[in-house]
């Protein structure tokens, strides 16, 4: 019996892991203008706007992929332009690293108050 | 005259505020034994004088009284008689009387409710409770009054914001604040209890009801403000993680996190510190939102109501707030709460202490995502955006194992289980639904990381509910709740990984192929309304089973002069077909906008399943 559970255990994880990245075809203006914040909009992204600025901005995007840019090029590019304040996703850097560091930093916390309050036997 | 009335009538609610705080704290050093008829009646009265207040701001609406500031700022005589009222809490002043009628209302509701219970915890909770109206009262008439006087009386009113004429938004504010005030009860009451000593199961049975109703109207009201953006906004998603979303969602996670401490405390009487903790972080977190929303530090869609003056008096009394709580809880911690006494790996207990875990994790996601930015700019100046992308990366991989112990954890026992006995047939469901998945996101060329594990695990909680659905005992409501929320998560997991669409720029006449569907713009008229004019677009939508007709909108309000597209959705059990369209240029061409949507009705039902499950435990009779 228990063998069989084990088994069985293995199995679902293989698949789970089995799963790796492929076919990326995504349309890439899309993907990118999702990313970006609308500067002239209240809490849109480019993508979503029909503004003018987002309309000029797609064709940009456009523009920049037929040059052979790549997604984070175009990201760096947009940020030099017009500051971090236009990406939506931000990057891991000085400003950014308790953003990100905090709250797995609590999670931890957190588990580890678990562990202290939970006896095992 | 409405406008006096109202005014007068604030009035008096604030000398009834005064009084009921004297004469509550007098009541309590005396150690009376009977609650004071005075309490009451002073009770009463404040309850009406702010009823009387808030109707002569709704009569001042109807009547479209301009003699009113608040009326003509956001009121306009063609408006329909629906939106005029509605429009007497779509705005600052009126919203936060609102918020006032809840307070009072809810405080008179306790009262009642609480005959059985220790006179001083009573007198305690009108004590606190009142001290969070005094503020409110005094905000109200000193910086947001909604009284004012206008003079020379205008003809016509400035109009509301038509993105707000709409039935869903007219009913999402009244709900979230029934949601958000019913919080301060909790808070005022946890805070009683604590000083009396009396954190305890009798406690914890009595506040459940009001956690209970609280969360459920919070959740109805976080569902109506996602109906409403999925069709008003006109970009066809349900929840942008936008600072304003966010700040209804952090008392949510808080709040629900109480709802499963609140149990443990009932059954167990254990986590006496936490459930107090978790009661005042829900309160200030609830009045923080409404600082961050009214003072317009957040930059968002919903900032049609700001003024940063008006931030600073939230601001003060919140913290002031805060620190009272605080303070009174370091002072009767020691004395009146036991230390927390140690559970067992494999318990009821545990499995709740790690809901708790992951709920505070996805509340310090979202509420780090929404302030960071302010303090990031306020100490180096430097602007930073924090949209979907980071919240996504940051609670999608913790979803995998809190689905897990969301499946496994409720079928636990209280006090002490064995864990060798995960059974066969749960394993045979946990390998069922891996391979569902597996086979999904294989068939499919689905590419994102996480799919397999979060399909496979929302599978298995899925068919782990539906199989104790069936097994008859008291746990009903948690099993809804917990199916509900299995449905919430595959469909939105369906919703946002199959969903297909498709943006062009079109004339009439236009044909567009896409995904074997072809679109047809058909033709486009023009509608003279009451209070805007309207393009009516007509689009055909065909494929090989059939075709359907949408016939979405750009609506041109005169009062405001303001653009909105209205999407047209044709919304069946499988999907939604969404289409919008937008005016560009002069040129005779539009952009328009279809998207295919799967399963999104589910995502709305799982949600009313999941408060359905709430307004079981509601009624269920206590065993």
């Amino acid at each position: 019996m228990k063998k069989i559970k084990f088994i069985l255990y293995i199995f679902s994880f293989t698949l789970i892991f089995l799963n790796s990245l492929k076919a990326e075809n995504f349309d890439q203006v899309d993907k990118i203008s999702k990313n970006l914040r609308c500067l002239i909009c209240q809490g849109q992204s480019v993508y979503d706007s029909q503004s003018d600025f987002a309309l000029s901005m797609k064709i940009l995007i456009q523009k920049k992929i037929n040059q052979g840019k790549s997604e984070n090029e175009i990201y760096d590019f947009l940020k030099n332009k017009y500051g971090d304040w236009i990406v939506y996703d931000p990057e891991l850097n000085k400003n950014t690293f308790l953003l990100w560091v905090i709250p797995l930093i609590l999670f931890v916390f957190g588990g580890i108050l678990i562990i202290r309050k939970v006896s095992i036997k | 005259m409405a406008n006096q009335i109202g005014n007068y009538s604030l009035y008096i609610a604030l000398i009834a505020s005064i009084f009921l705080i004297f004469q509550s704290s007098n009541s309590i050093r005396s150690k009376s034994k009977n609650l004071d008829s005075k309490i009451f009646s002073a009770l009463s009265v404040q309850s009406l004088m702010v009823f009387i207040s808030f109707f002569s701001l709704i009569y001042a609406f109807i009547i479209s009284d301009f003699s009113n500031e608040t009326v003509y700022n956001n009121s306009h005589t063609t408006k329909p008689l629906f939106y005029k009222i509605s429009g007497s809490w779509g705005n600052h002043e009126g919203s936060l009387l609102l918020w006032l009628l809840v307070l009072t209302i809810f405080l008179f509701i306790f009262l009642i409710n609480s005959k059985k219970l220790l006179i001083k915890y009573r007198l305690l909770t009108v004590l606190f409770q009142e001290l969070i109206i005094i503020g409110f009262l005094l905000f109200i008439l000193f910086t947001s009054n909604p009284f004012l006087n206008l003079f020379p009386i205008p003809k016509e009113g400035m109009g509301l914001n038509p993105i707000l004429q709409d039935p869903a938004l007219a009913i999402h504010p009244p709900i979230l604040y029934l949601g958000y005030v019913g919080t301060s009860i909790i808070f005022s009451s946890s805070l009683a209890a604590l000083v009396c000593g009396m954190v305890n199961k009798i406690w914890a049975k009595h506040i459940k009801k009001w956690i209970i109703i609280s969360w459920i109207f919070l959740t109805i009201g976080i569902l109506l403000g996602s109906i409403w953006a999925y069709y008003e906004l006109g970009w066809g998603g349900f929840w942008f993680w936008d600072p304003v979303e966010n700040v209804s969602l952090m008392p949510w996670f808080c709040l629900t996190a109480l709802l499963h401490t609140i149990i443990v405390l009932e059954k167990r009487n254990i986590y006496q510190s936490w459930t107090i903790i978790l009661s005042i972080a829900t309160f200030s977190l609830s009045m923080g939102g409404t600082f961050l929303v009214r003072s317009g530090i957040l930059n968002s869609i919903h900032t049609f109501a700001n003024d940063p003056s008006r931030g600073i008096f939230i601001l003060c009394f919140l913290f002031a707030l805060v620190l009272l709580a605080i303070f009174i809880f370091f002072i009767y911690q020691k004395k009146n709460l036991k230390n927390i006494s140690k559970s067992f790996l494999a318990s009821k207990e545990t499995a709740i202490l790690i809901n708790n875990w992951f709920m505070m994790f996805f509340l310090s996601v979202v509420l780090i995502g929404t302030v960071y930015p302010i303090f990031l700019e306020v100490i180096n100046g430097s602007k930073i955006s924090i949209g979907p992308p980071f919240y996504q990366k940051l609670i999608a991989p913790f979803l995998i194992p809190f689905l897990l112990f969301m499946a496994v954890g409720p079928n636990l026992k209280w006090i002490k289980d064995n864990l060798s006995k995960i059974n066969f047939n749960q394993l045979i469901l946990f390998v069922l639904s891996i391979i569902i998945s597996y086979l999904l996101v294989k068939l499919y060329g689905v590419n994102y990381l996480f799919a397999v594990p979060l399909f496979g695990l929302g599978f298995f909680l899925f068919f782990l509910t539906v199989r104790d659905l069936s097994s008859k005992d008291s746990t009903l409501s948690q099993k809804i709740s917990h199916f509900g929320f299995s449905l919430f998560i595959l469909s939105i997991l369906f919703n946002g990984i199959f969903a297909k669409e498709f943006t062009s720029n079109m004339k009439v006449g236009d044909e567009r192929e896409f995904m074997n569907k072809t679109i047809k713009f058909e033709n486009l008229k023009i509608i003279e309304k009451n209070n805007y004019k309207s393009l009516v677009a007509n689009f055909n939508v065909s494929d090989n089973k059939g075709s359907i007709n949408l016939s979405p909108e750009v609506r041109i309000y005169n009062q405001p002069k303001t653009l909105t597209s209205e999407a047209d959705i044709n919304s069946t059990i499988y999907s939604d077909n969404f289409l919008v369209f937008n005016v560009i240029k002069d040129d005779g061409y539009y952009n328009v906008r279809y998207q295919h949507k799967p399963l999104m009705l589910w995502i709305w039902f799982s949600i009313i399943l999941i408060s359905a499950g709430g307004i079981l435990g509601y009624f269920k009779k206590d065993d």
